[in-house]
């Protein structure tokens, strides 16, 4: 009887068990449902280089919105501000510091991002400009009307160096086989430096994230460049010298060429 | 892969060759004709273009290592070059660059560094180009005996007769207290080193106006000291900011060192007051820009920090 009740309840913890497994597989799909794949995730800064592109592509559920978004790790950043001195002298006037926001910050979406995402989510995320905007610091402007202003001019900033991005409905979808294709491609600035990106796509449904996947893209110098950059930093006193030396001989080798050149007056 | 684009490994960015080699073309043609290092023209161009200011500003000095160089050589080579009197001018340049940098951490201690700044070189340039132009115009007006004559009577010339130590500076034709050239090479040395120039467009009037040395003279001299200067503002660049991109200065010095020798093929068929008078229009010109610019609202309020 006792050997009986053992067996129901194993049987009963076989079962649960298996439930268990089932839905954790089920889950694990639905998590893994959303796919990303950047076809250009180690770009080489040669002698040559003058930017390059990333398409970013992969697989959603059907009828999910798309965000996706480049980024640098954050930081701080100090830039200096101009305003005007003596009541209309227009000069620098100081600092002012951005504190957790990234060098590089590119956001696509399929929709506008306040459209499809609550406040909430995309400040959880660091969704859009707004909500960047939210979560950055700066010194000094704290808050209210000042800080947005500033945000602003940053943002301004950052863009005519071609560092932050943003735009709406240049995610390209497609059906495929009861889900949903996406691709973009876009422009990688040459103005981004050596480091490691994280590209992030997020799947949106009734204002919230519903899954998220991430892949990276690695920027890296190489050959001439990455041996200048090296010595510039790393043996600064022999790369002063090399500079100097490299700048008379030039100087007296076209002195020499044009000979002729000089004159009595 | 577009080849008419180049990585700079310092500046972290790229650039079309012919931006740099154009613009050391133009600049060099200037430090050949004028005897300027070009700074004030070129350093400005270069933020223009993209380049981070403190890049600009250190890889403009090793182009002019090149570019004066080239010019000196130039000048050298017909007998256009007072190196005593350049030597005097160098160890005056040298302390006042000191003080000047002092004047600067103190200006900073205070918070008025920039205005300070910016203030001095619009003064600076302003004064010095309107001196010239009117100067240079009337004296072309003038007949050469006129002239000499009233330099002899002039009681500043008397006063610069009574200093001790008076030497005879053979190239340029001049007898002056050896004291004189340090004095107003460590006055341009301050006023250089607190405006973040080379200074040679304060150096070539305290030549031409105050030791009364000839135009010519004037510009082979100018270049030699500039071309010790600038090898030392390098190196400092170098070592302490690591801010000279090597790449740049090599497009930039390939168009300059050329532009240069040309200058001084063009000097020799100008004469010294007609080159005053252009000098003094570019000055005046770099004036008017600055103007403009402190002026309008600009289109960005958000710079990166550092440089001049």
């Amino acid at each position: 009887m006792k050997n009986l009740k053992f067996q129901v309840s194993n049987f009963k913890f076989s079962i649960l068990h298996i439930a268990l497994i089932v839905l954790m597989m089920f889950s694990v799909n639905a998590f893994a449902e959303l796919t990303i794949k950047a076809n250009h995730d180690h770009i080489k800064i040669d002698f040559f280089y003058h930017g390059s592109t990333v398409s970013v592509k992969g697989e959603s559920d059907q009828g999910t919105d798309l965000i996706i978004k480049i980024t640098s790790t954050e930081g701080n950043q100090v830039l200096r501000k101009k305003g005007k001195a003596a009541g209309f002298l227009w000069m620098n006037v100081g600092n002012m510091e951005f504190e957790h926001v990234p060098n590089l910050y590119t956001v696509h979406s399929t929709k506008k991002i306040g459209d499809i995402l609550s406040p909430e989510e995309m400040d959880k995320y660091v969704l859009g400009y707004p909500a960047l905007s939210r979560h950055a610091e700066i010194t000094p402007a704290s808050a209210g009307e000042e800080k947005t202003t500033w945000f602003n001019e940053f943002v301004k900033f950052k863009e005519s160096s071609r560092l932050y991005a943003s735009s709406t409905g240049k995610i390209l979808t497609s059906a495929n086989n009861g889900r949903q294709s996406y691709y973009i491609l876009t422009d990688w600035p040459y103005q981004a430096p050596p480091g490691q990106y994280l590209v992030s796509v997020y799947a949106v449904k009734d204002k919230q994230v519903v899954e998220k996947a991430e892949t990276t893209v690695l920027v890296e110098q190489v050959g001439i460049v990455k041996t200048l950059a090296g010595m510039a930093k790393n043996n600064a006193a022999f790369y002063g010298v090399i500079s100097i030396l490299a700048a008379l001989a030039a100087g007296f080798g076209v002195g020499l060429i044009f000979r002729k050149g000089g004159g009595a007056h | 892969m577009n080849f008419m684009y180049l990585y700079l490994p310092v500046a972290l960015t790229s650039i079309n060759i012919l931006i740099p080699v154009g613009l050391g073309l133009a600049v060099g043609l200037l430090s050949g004709l004028f005897g300027v290092g070009g700074g004030f023209l070129m350093t400005p161009l270069l933020i223009m273009f993209g380049i981070p200011s403190t890049v600009a500003a250190a890889t403009d000095s090793n182009q002019i290592v090149a570019a004066s160089t080239s010019g000196t050589f130039a000048h050298w080579k017909v007998g256009n070059v007072d190196f005593k009197m350049g030597l005097y001018l160098l160890i005056g340049g040298f302390a006042g660059g000191l003080f000047g940098v002092h004047a600067i951490k103190i200006l900073k201690a205070t918070g008025n560094a920039d205005f300070t700044i910016k203030m001095t070189y619009v003064i600076m340039l302003g004064v010095v180009g309107t001196y010239m132009l009117i100067e240079s115009l009337n004296s072309m007006k003038k007949k050469k005996t006129e002239e000499v004559k009233a330099v002899k009577d002039s009681g500043f010339t008397r006063f610069l007769k009574s200093l001790p130590f008076q030497t005879r500076f053979e190239k340029s034709g001049v007898t002056h207290s050896a004291l004189l050239p340090i004095i107003f090479g460590t006055f341009v040395g301050v006023l250089a080193a607190i405006m973040g120039v080379g200074g040679g467009f304060l150096m070539v009037p305290v030549m031409v106006y105050i030791l009364r040395m000839p135009m010519h003279v004037v510009v082979g001299t100018s270049l030699f000291q500039i071309l010790f200067n600038c090898i030392e503002v390098t190196f400092l660049q170098a070592y302490t900011n690591h801010n000279v991109d090597f790449i740049l200065a090599v497009l930039l010095l390939l168009g300059s060192t050329v532009g240069a020798q040309i200058g001084a093929v063009f000097g020799r068929k100008l004469k010294g007051e007609q080159l005053k008078v252009i000098l003094a229009a570019i000055v005046l010109a770099v004036t008017v820009k600055i103007i403009f610019e402190l002026t309008l609202t600009p289109s960005l309020l958000l710079s990166q920090g550092g440089g001049h």
